[in-house]
């Protein structure tokens, strides 16, 4: 893949971009069933966000006015926003910036306040600021002391909060009424987004997604192997105050709808959703930002069934259900794919393992299908044994009679089988290096004549009956 | 709680008259530096532990999540006993307490699945927890005055008012009952407003009321004018007794298990493997967190507190190499910044500057038109002032500080200049090729250096009387031989050592 862009953007960000020798490194393998599992999930997202409307209007009665609306679109443009930008932080390991900032944003409301009055734009800038000053804080502390980075960003978001409080209580001691309504900064008031807030969140997420697209591939790189980046001449550092400068952005975006405590919560819920349903950095930011979305607004339109739940700690609760539901069903990762994988390697284990042992019970008395006492079998394996000899059955690979297990004809062959595979896999430990075999990783539940190519079966099979031959002479 | 206020006040008495006492306790500064300076040793003491083991944002998650806490056991209280405590309850505590160990617990269940970073993990936690909170605040209990406010931004200001009255003297306690000759009574319509009906209808049923029937304390007995004698009280502030039994609970824990806190923050595999349990230890470090916590919220708020859990450990982080000195330190740092900040909510910035006059200052520099009298939140400029010694051991510290790590990289790149020179001059001085390698004029080539620094090097060698300068060339002194062959040698010794 090659960044293409307008000629100027090549000079102007020349000693930031990736230099042409390394780029099959940043190229991702795509994975088609993957992809289509996202897709699929990304359109059930979208139609359960469609029916949540219909659904939110019959059965909650929620009446669609004009607040209601652009409520409801601001959550969801912030939940786009700052689902994007958190993946990253929640990749970087630095999922607490989040908190750090948004507490770090407080002083800058009041000091623009202060020096400029009640002006959104100007209130958000001043937001943006005194972050940004928290990031460089946070950056000169590690990097100049042994401080580690969880304790600086405590120092920042408790020292510039203070300040924050500070100037707050400053502010509120003036005569008039103008300053009234800053601390819902603190907490976040979604009943004040206005249509003009909604258009400014658009406006300055859709250049913080020009920027990401621009220097999409070197964030890449920084997120996941930062030392390999800086062996390769990418201005590390500079790359990832940019990215810290974009989180900035979405902190800020967020306040007012969040407030500063709730802001970590929107800005990396998603982000941790997403990352249980893919491996991708590509897809993982699209279904974040979708996750992120259907959190803002549904969480918006349920707030609004009764007055008094507040939206911001809803969109929050929404978001966290979307996590746990990724946590618990996402495939091949979740909480219940890997316990269900647990059930059925345990029952595989004690079926094969209580096959062996009916196997060489029998044949160490004398013939294959001769019965084994169960006492005998429960006694010596436990629950391993009740659940073997439950598969066991099921499959007809043996039966009961008289209070004894013996084995069916298929359940000899099963065995044999199983044993002839167990001892070819110790005969290519002992002897892998003096037959020259192929070096696999061992994994004795697998048919060996899967794992290595046929000569190399032959010849530990001609080992293997060399062996027999001499036991038996 | 109230005996052993009693018995403090007592002991107290003992040094200061009883109008002393009182006065003093009602200067809001000095409650307020009392208390402030107790929150502020025992977060330090705690937030010691949790810099060492790498959780300082713990407290900040926990501290947000004592309003779940608070909000649960006031809910629950309301329900079971059909009255809602007040907020220095200690039901409160005990769920703020829970709800702290709830957090860790909550944490490491995320982070345990395996699918979530450990950071990720906090960061999911408490956010979700504070949103249940105030979103049950919002609709449980909506009419009384716990809100999100109240808990997260406290003020340390009128701790002085909220007290516990201690009579020592002419205590008469009086208990009003509807026979007493005192009673006030009054009659009460009882159907009035199932009925609708007004208390001069015809069917309206009365029944009598006591108006001012119930426990009077001593004080109160007075006031209503029961008593005829004035008892003697002492006023205690409530917030001291609380933030001083729990200052000392978190000495005691520290005293006893010093060793196996130790052991278990450095060294957490030894500890299990010799059977401290490192888990219980961090799980009682968690419930102490909480504690603290809660204490402090409607002092300080529970943000804030957050600050005296993170600063002053890392000050003292970067002061000292020891355990007990960063205990002592960060103690101190956190109290001089309660004691100091006190003074700059007043605009008076440790004695050296004054706010007001900044501000005036600015507004005529500027025109901005702002208030010149600073009158601040107090326990926010207790965090700032505890920032602000972290800032000065930050860059002054003797082993760590900014100055001190500049000062010793100069002398290290200074002492390596001079090195490289004295070995070329060692190289040189006596080789057929001295008068080309070793000319005071182009001696800067050789090294690839600007002339001003060969110049600068130069003259620090002369002054150390290392070489000398004879007629245009450079040569070493017999100092600088000496100097030199060190050199060699210790080289010599670290190459063998590195081999």
């Amino acid at each position: 893949m090659v960044l293409r862009g307008p000629s100027w953007t090549k000079v102007f960000f020349a000693p930031l971009r990736v230099p042409s020798r390394i780029k099959t490194f940043t190229t991702t393998m795509t994975n088609n069933t993957s992809d289509r599992r996202i897709w699929l999930l990304i359109t059930a997202t979208a139609i359960i966000a469609a029916l949540f409307i219909p659904f939110s209007q019959f059965v909650l009665h929620v009446e669609y006015d004009y607040t209601l609306r652009t409520v409801a679109l601001g959550g969801a443009l912030l939940g786009i926003v700052s689902g994007v930008l958190g993946c990253f932080a929640v990749l970087r390991r630095q999922s607490l910036l989040g908190d750090a900032l948004s507490h770090a944003a407080l002083p800058g409301v009041a000091i623009a306040f202060l020096l400029a009055g009640r002006d959104l734009g100007l209130l958000l800038i001043g937001a943006g600021v005194t972050s940004w000053l928290g990031v460089w804080f946070i950056r000169l502390v590690t990097g100049t002391t042994r401080i580690k980075q969880d304790a600086a960003m405590g120092i920042v978001l408790a020292a510039w909060f203070a300040a924050g409080i500070a100037l707050l209580v400053y502010i509120q001691a003036r005569p008039d009424a103008s300053q009234a309504g800053l601390d819902t900064f603190i907490f976040g008031q979604a009943a004040a987004i206005i249509e003009r807030d909604v258009r400014l969140i658009a406006a300055v997420g859709a250049v913080s997604f020009i920027v990401l697209a621009l220097f999409w591939k070197e964030f890449k790189l920084i997120t996941f192997d930062p030392e390999f980046a800086g062996a390769n001449g990418f201005r590390v550092n500079l790359l990832s105050m940019t990215l810290s400068t974009l989180i900035v952005v979405a902190i800020v975006l967020g306040l007012q709808l969040a407030g500063v405590i709730l802001m970590v919560g929107m800005l990396i819920a998603s982000g941790i959703a997403a990352r249980q349903w893919t491996n991708q950095l590509g897809q993982m930011v699209i279904l974040s930002a979708v996750f992120g979305a259907f959190a803002g607004g549904a969480g918006a339109i349920v707030s609004a069934v009764d007055a008094d739940i507040p939206t911001g700690p809803l969109i929050v609760v929404v978001a966290f259900l979307l996590v746990a539901l990724s946590l618990g069903f996402a495939p091949g990762r979740g909480l219940v794919w890997t316990l269900l994988r647990q059930r059925s390697d345990r029952r595989r284990f004690a079926a094969q393992t209580i096959l062996q042992d009916l196997y060489h019970y029998a044949l160490d008395h004398g013939r294959a299908d001769l019965p084994a006492p169960e006492p005998f079998l429960l006694g010596v394996r436990g629950a391993t044994a009740r659940e073997g000899l439950r598969q066991l059955h099921a499959r007809g690979h043996a039966q009961r009679s008289n209070g004894a297990w013996m084995l069916t004809p298929a359940g000899i062959e099963a065995a044999a089988r199983d044993d002839r595979n167990h001892q070819l896999w110790a005969l290519y430990r002992q002897y892998a290096d003096d037959l020259d075999l192929p070096i696999i990783a061992e994994d004795r539940q697998q048919d060996i004549a899967d794992a290595l190519p046929p000569a190399a079966v032959a010849k530990l099979e001609y080992k293997l009956d060399t062996i027999r031959n001499a036991a038996t002479q | 709680m109230v005996q052993l206020e009693e018995l403090i006040i007592h002991l107290l008495l003992n040094f200061i008259a009883r109008e002393d006492l009182n006065a003093f306790l009602r200067n809001p500064q000095h409650t307020a530096t009392i208390v402030g300076s107790l929150i502020a040793v025992s977060g330090a003491l705690l937030g010691t532990f949790l810099l060492l083991r790498g959780m300082s944002l713990t407290s900040d998650a926990i501290s947000h999540t004592v309003l779940l806490g608070i909000v649960v056991a006031f809910i629950l209280m309301g329900s079971v006993f059909g009255r809602h405590p007040d907020l220095s309850s200690g039901w409160l505590i005990v769920g703020a307490a829970a709800a702290g160990v709830a957090t860790v617990l909550l944490t490491e269940l995320i982070y345990r699945s395996g699918l979530v970073k450990q950071d990720a993990a906090l960061g999911l936690a408490f956010p979700l927890l504070f949103a249940i909170a105030v979103i049950l605040v919002s609709r449980v209990v909506s009419d009384v005055h716990l809100d999100e406010d109240a808990v997260m931004v406290g003020e340390i200001g009128v701790a002085w008012a909220n007290t516990n009255s201690h009579c020592l003297d002419g205590c008469e306690s009086v208990t009003i009952t509807p026979e007493d000759p005192r009673a006030e009574t009054t009659r009460q319509c009882t159907n009035c407003r199932d009925l609708g009906i007004s208390p001069r209808d015809d069917k309206a049923e009365f029944t009598q009321i006591c108006t001012n029937c119930g426990h009077y304390s001593p004080a109160q007995a007075w006031q209503a004018g029961f008593t005829g004698q004035e008892p003697v009280l002492v006023f205690w502030p409530k917030s001291i007794t609380v933030m001083a039994v729990l200052t000392l609970l978190t000495l005691l824990a520290i005293v006893l298990f010093y060793k196996e806190l130790k052991l278990s923050t450095f060294d957490p595999t030894l500890a299990a493997a010799l059977g401290f349990r490192p888990t219980l230890l961090h799980y009682g470090l968690m419930v102490l967190v909480s504690l603290v916590a809660v204490g402090a919220f409607d002092a300080v708020g529970s943000i804030l507190v957050v600050a005296f859990f993170i600063i002053p450990p890392a000050a003292a982080y970067l002061l000292t190499d020891r355990l007990p000195r960063m205990l002592l330190y960060s103690s101190l740092i956190g109290a001089a910044g309660a004691y100091t900040g006190y003074d700059l909510a007043r605009g008076n910035l440790l004695g050296i500057a004054d706010l007001s006059d900044i501000l005036a200052a600015l507004n005529n520099l500027f025109g901005l038109g702002l208030s010149e009298r600073w009158d601040s939140s107090i326990s926010a400029s207790m965090v700032l002032m505890t920032f602000l010694f972290f800032l000065v051991a930050w860059t002054f510290s003797p082993k760590y500080g900014l100055v001190s790590t500049m000062l010793r990289r100069r002398n290290q790149r200074r002492s390596f200049d001079h090195q490289v020179v004295l070995g070329h001059i060692h190289h040189h001085q006596d080789s057929p090729a001295a008068g080309e390698e070793l000319a005071v004029s182009t001696l800067y080539r050789h090294f690839r250096w600007t002339p001003a620094k060969m110049q600068r090097t130069l003259r620090q060698l002369r002054a150390g009387n290392l070489v000398q300068i004879d007629a245009g060339l450079v040569t070493l002194t017999e100092r600088g031989e000496t100097r030199a062959h060190q050199f060699r040698q210790t080289q010599l010794t670290n190459e063998s050592v590195g081999e």
